[in-house]
């Protein structure tokens, strides 16, 4: 695991944790000095897979603050917000089951508020909707799901269900009403929830010269940039997907991906994306903005259109998962 | 874990150390019958723990409940307790890529040299040294704790964390074989290796260092240094193994540098001080001297016998000084001159300064034959100094040692892989190999009776199927198994056609290491698992994706056949979102679909007739004619959907303002509708799931088209 801060001089540091880490998210701030992550384990060992709370600084090895483990399988995806003052967790494992936990400020145990069977198999992913408890749960069933945590009660509706003919495989809020949601062979989704029944619009990036396609990982959209989706995936591949100018995706990287992509910033699954928050939109233009990518050869790095990609980190293993955090843009991957 | 099997010298027979917790014993409810049981069965569990179970015979009386057996899971990482198994899987990752950086310099130096041998020589043992450095620095640092800003004047050892045997091991190695600089210096390197390591031997006897540490422990309490014993016995002790710096300082330490009695025993001092001073003054062979280490250093032997004539001539005339008459303190007075015995090599002296063999083998190189060199002379010496003093019980370094003085590349191997394991075993080879011509036709050359492996490949093979037993490592096994030319890229492609295809993650880092090793075989054998295990479990979408990656044509026609099947009824309205996906991935007809591109244009033709609506939007009806007959042309269109896509053509076949198909066109579906009643005898015929009247409002229709379509032309 490393955090580093940006932009100037990374500095990189390495808390082992002899787990498995599946996912890992900064945990919205409860106190200015403390910082926390929250991470999925695995110990392969004893085959038991954990949610765990971790206080994290840069010298230190990472400390247990807390962890929850009755979990059915391995987590697929995991999400953090700030809800009513309190951080919440969402997470999705590879068996389907969707859980939904609050975190108490006070010790920083973890609460379960709901978990539910909302697919059946295969690894799922969900998103929180930034300082809400919307909850989109996509799946490689091919089903798409919303839970809601009202008052006392979950509520949960089926938007779709495609009955296996397609997987999910990411999904991002764009804004409370719409989300976007990626898959097999570079495929995005858009989605509207006002207008339920199917996708509102749908786009495929294929590739140019080889014949093979790829599965989108990651999606991320900015708050400032509604209409643009950015996905990562297979053979190192990021494009994004502008609403207005529905099939002409913009691609910045990737194998494969014709005359315009002279560099590719891996050549492996691109498992985790995100806009690099600490640069503000305003300075870019009209151009991309920046992006930060984790990747299965174990690359962490930031790609700008038009330029070559600066590598932060190549590391001998892959990195599943990194999260920036949005209050002191410094970055953790992990290994 | 690679601990697991160097842990033989604990636990009295046992092959694996038990952790002192039980194991938790799970009682079998059930029993089978003869011949199965009774009988001991040993599997592979989760990670690196074996799971035995003992299958016994239902008692007949059946009273108890776990009549059928009991099962126990034993954990094997119990290691040797030095190194934990987070702390292997460290080394084995960051080993890894130094590993791999000399197969690449190897391969490099090689292609150069069969280029053009003489003028871009390098030295390879520089490349191996540099290896070696680097998985040195991964074993751990001898670097001490950096010192407090005040120093505690009485603290003589300095703090460091505590050395590993494998790190001792390792620079023992590297010393010895990989570094060609200290070739004529083993004996100064030697004694240097010894004062890092020498805390190691403590376990199992006593040593300089755990006297030290005893004589620190008790200075606190002690009034008058010098009239304590213990104080001059640890001093001549320290001197004899050549810690010098720890000497002088102990020397300082005396009674007599304080300054309220520094006017009444002046002589004791100066003698004190005269002896403080040869020590620093020591001339050492060797090619430096770090910061803070006291001696005097000479690299060329003419200087240096000069310089060591000179300081034995000055510690003789001190010795037969008349000032030790008018020193007053007994304790003092012995002391000096025992510390100057011990300096002029009396082997009395030496012995009984030292407490184990190789103590007192390193002070002969100090103070009675510093001129040593060569491998022979110096195993002759560890013989005879074998015979004087203990050597330390089952010690791992011990063997290992005597195994590299006597330049036994066989004793040396079979030390590392029995105390150290397959890790150290398969990293040691390139130090060994880089150490002697012999040795590395020894490891090198393909053995008979290994079948035709050589001992290096071998070792690799090992090692790399103890990486890949264990979940946290099989990825790193493919760097060694690539090293190895004879089975190597078998054992690889066994390896990742093993693992299990359920989790994503594990899934695409074995078609990631495919794709490093240009391995597209097995990769499209890995898709096509993926593929129908994702089919299987009803993620048709994920299912047929792999197989196209895979190109595997045969399974997607199966597949297409079984979706065909559930096409024909279920592409209506309220489930057309769901294929649309679906066809959407298939993508354009230049794709490998194996007759699922079928599905792509039989889309298209359902959108345009939707878009017709009541039966006015003439584009739309064009477009549909094209991809219906587009459809009815294609050879890929499965004849079970001929009727169907007639009958859902009427309206465009009634089409009221003017006939839409042309003569040739309505010709060639009268010819499908006759292949059609003649493929209706054959018994594999699948009947479409319509309406009864079907086929005759199909050529109803079709015939009223052709005779206006005549008309029109």
């Amino acid at each position: 695991m490393a955090i580093a801060q940006l932009p100037e001089s990374p500095k990189i540091h390495k808390l082992p944790l002899y787990k498995y880490v599946d996912a890992v998210r900064w945990l919205p701030p409860i106190s200015a000095l403390d910082r926390h992550a929250v991470i999925a384990s695995f110990d392969s060992d004893s085959g038991s897979p954990a949610i765990e709370i971790h206080s994290i600084s840069p010298s230190k090895t990472p400390t247990l603050a807390s962890a929850y483990a009755p979990l059915s399988s391995r987590i697929s995806s995991l999400k953090s917000t700030s809800f009513a003052h309190r951080p919440v967790i969402a997470a999705s494992t590879h068996l389907g089951s969707f859980h939904i936990m609050a975190v108490d400020p006070a010790d920083l145990s973890i609460e379960p508020v709901a978990e539910e069977e909302l697919h059946s198999g295969g690894a799922s992913c969900v998103d929180l909707v930034d300082g809400g408890v919307d909850c989109v749960s996509v799946g490689e069933d091919g089903r798409v799901n919303l839970v809601s945590l009202g008052e006392a009660q979950l509520k949960k509706a089926r938007v779709f269900d495609a009955n296996g003919l397609v997987s999910y495989t990411a999904a991002r809020w764009a804004s409370p009403s719409e989300f976007a949601t990626g898959g097999y062979g570079f495929s995005l989704h858009w989605w509207d929830r006002r207008k339920p029944g199917g996708p509102v619009s749908q786009f495929k990036c294929d590739r140019v010269h080889e014949k093979a396609s790829g599965i989108v990982h990651s999606i991320d959209i900015h708050p400032s940039r509604k209409h643009t989706c950015l996905a990562g995936g297979s053979a190192g591949t990021i494009f994004a997907w502008d609403l207005r100018r529905q099939q002409q995706p913009i691609i910045l990287s990737g194998v494969g991906m014709g005359e315009g992509v002279t560099s590719s910033v891996s050549e492996s699954e691109i498992w985790e994306i995100q806009y690099d928050r600490s640069i503000s939109p305003s300075n870019v233009g009209t151009r991309m903005l920046p992006v930060m990518i984790c990747s299965e050869d174990g690359i962490l790095a930031v790609v700008k259109e038009g330029e070559e990609p600066v590598e932060l980190l190549a590391e001998p293993c892959a990195i599943n998962s990194f999260d920036i955090d949005r209050q002191n843009p410094s970055v953790r991957g992990n290994l | 874990m690679p601990g697991g099997a160097a842990a033989s010298d604990s636990g009295g027979g046992a092959l694996v150390p038990l952790s002192s917790e039980r194991p938790p014993v799970y009682p079998l409810r059930h029993s089978v019958g003869r011949p199965v049981s009774p009988r001991v069965s040993v599997c592979w569990a989760r990670g690196s723990s074996l799971r035995v179970s003992i299958l016994q015979q239902q008692s007949p009386a059946g009273g108890e409940g776990g009549a059928g057996g009991e099962v126990v899971e034993v954990k094997l990482n119990g290691g040797d307790g030095e190194i934990s198994d987070a702390q292997w899987r460290r080394i084995a990752y960051g080993s890894m890529s130094p590993f791999a950086m000399l197969q690449s310099r190897r391969s490099s130096v090689s292609a150069l040299s069969r280029i053009s041998p003489s003028p871009y020589h390098v030295d390879w043992w520089e490349f191996v040294m540099e290896y070696s450095k680097d998985i040195n620095a991964l074993l751990g640092s001898s670097k001490s704790t950096p010192a407090s800003v005040i120093e505690d004047p009485k603290a003589v050892l300095k703090k460091s964390e505590k050395p590993t045997s494998l790190k001792a091991a390792w620079e023992l190695m590297e010393l010895f074989y990989a570094d060609k600089l200290s070739q004529a210096w083993l004996p100064e390197r030697l004694i240097d290796w010894l004062a890092d390591y020498d805390s190691l031997f403590s376990g199992s006897c006593a040593t300089v260092h755990s006297e030290l540490v005893d004589f620190q422990n008790e200075l606190i309490n002690i009034q008058v240094i010098e009239d304590n014993p213990r104080y001059w016995e640890v001093i001549g002790s320290a001197l004899a193994v050549g810690w010098l710096e720890i000497v002088v300082k102990l020397l300082h330490l005396h009674g007599s540098y304080q300054l309220d009695q520094l006017s009444s025993r002046e002589t004791e001092n100066g003698l004190v001080e005269a002896v403080a001073v040869l020590i620093s003054k020591m001339p050492r062979m060797r090619l430096e001297l770090g910061d803070g280490r006291l001696g005097e250093c000479y690299k060329a032997k003419p200087d240096f016998i000069k310089a060591w004539e000179r300081w034995r001539a000055r510690i003789t005339k001190l010795d037969c000084s008349a000032y030790w008459i008018k020193c007053n303190h007994l304790q003092t007075r012995e002391g000096l001159k025992t510390l100057l015995q011990i300096m002029l090599g009396n082997s009395n002296g030496l012995s009984s300064a030292t407490y184990h063999w190789l103590e007192l083998y390193v002070s002969h190189f100090l103070y009675v034959r510093p001129f040593t060199v060569g491998l022979e002379s110096m195993h002759g010496l560890a013989q005879k100094c074998i015979q004087l003093k203990p050597v330390p019980r089952s010690q791992k370094l011990m063997g290992l040692l005597l195994g590299i003085l006597g330049e036994n590349t066989e004793v040396v191997l079979a030390e590392c892989s029995k105390e150290f394991g397959p890790w150290m075993v398969a990293h040691a080879i390139e130090l060994m190999t880089a150490g002697s011509d012999e040795a590395e036709s020894l490891l090198c050359e393909e053995q008979y009776n290994l079948g035709e492996l050589s001992i290096q490949e071998l070792h690799r093979l090992v090692y790399a199927q103890v990486l890949s037993s264990h979940a946290f490592t099989w990825q790193i096994a493919p760097v060694y198994l690539t090293s190895c030319m004879k089975q190597g890229m078998g054992l690889l492609e066994i390896l990742l056609c093993k693992q299990p295809v359920q989790h994503n993650e594990l899934l695409h880092k074995n078609l990631e290491i495919c794709r490093l090793y240009e391995l597209d075989d097995v990769s499209s054998h890995i898709m096509k698992i993926a593929g129908v295990h994702h089919w299987k479990l009803g993620r048709k979408g994920a299912g047929v994706f792999w197989l196209q990656q895979a190109r595997d044509e045969v399974r997607l026609h199966k597949i297409a056949q079984q979706l065909f099947a559930s096409v024909g009824k279920s592409i209506s309205d309220e489930s057309f979102k769901q294929w649309e996906g679906l066809i959407e991935l298939l993508g354009s007809e230049s794709k490998t679909a194996g007759g699922l591109e079928f599905l792509h244009k039989y889309r298209d033709f359902k959108r345009f007739l939707k878009h017709i609506h009541d039966g006015k939007n003439i584009e739309a009806a064009r477009q549909a004619v094209e991809s219906l007959m587009l459809l009815m042309k294609n050879p890929s269109t499965p004849q079970r959907f001929w009727l169907p896509l007639l009958y859902d053509s009427l309206i465009l076949l009634n089409w009221q303002d003017r006939p839409l198909l042309n003569v040739a066109q309505t010709n060639l579906l009268l010819n499908r509708l006759q292949e059609l009643s003649i493929a209706k005898l054959r018994p594999d015929f699948i009947e479409a799931d319509l309406p009864s009247q079907a086929l005759s409002s199909v050529r109803l229709a079709l015939a009223t088209n052709l005779g206006r379509a005549i008309l029109e032309e």
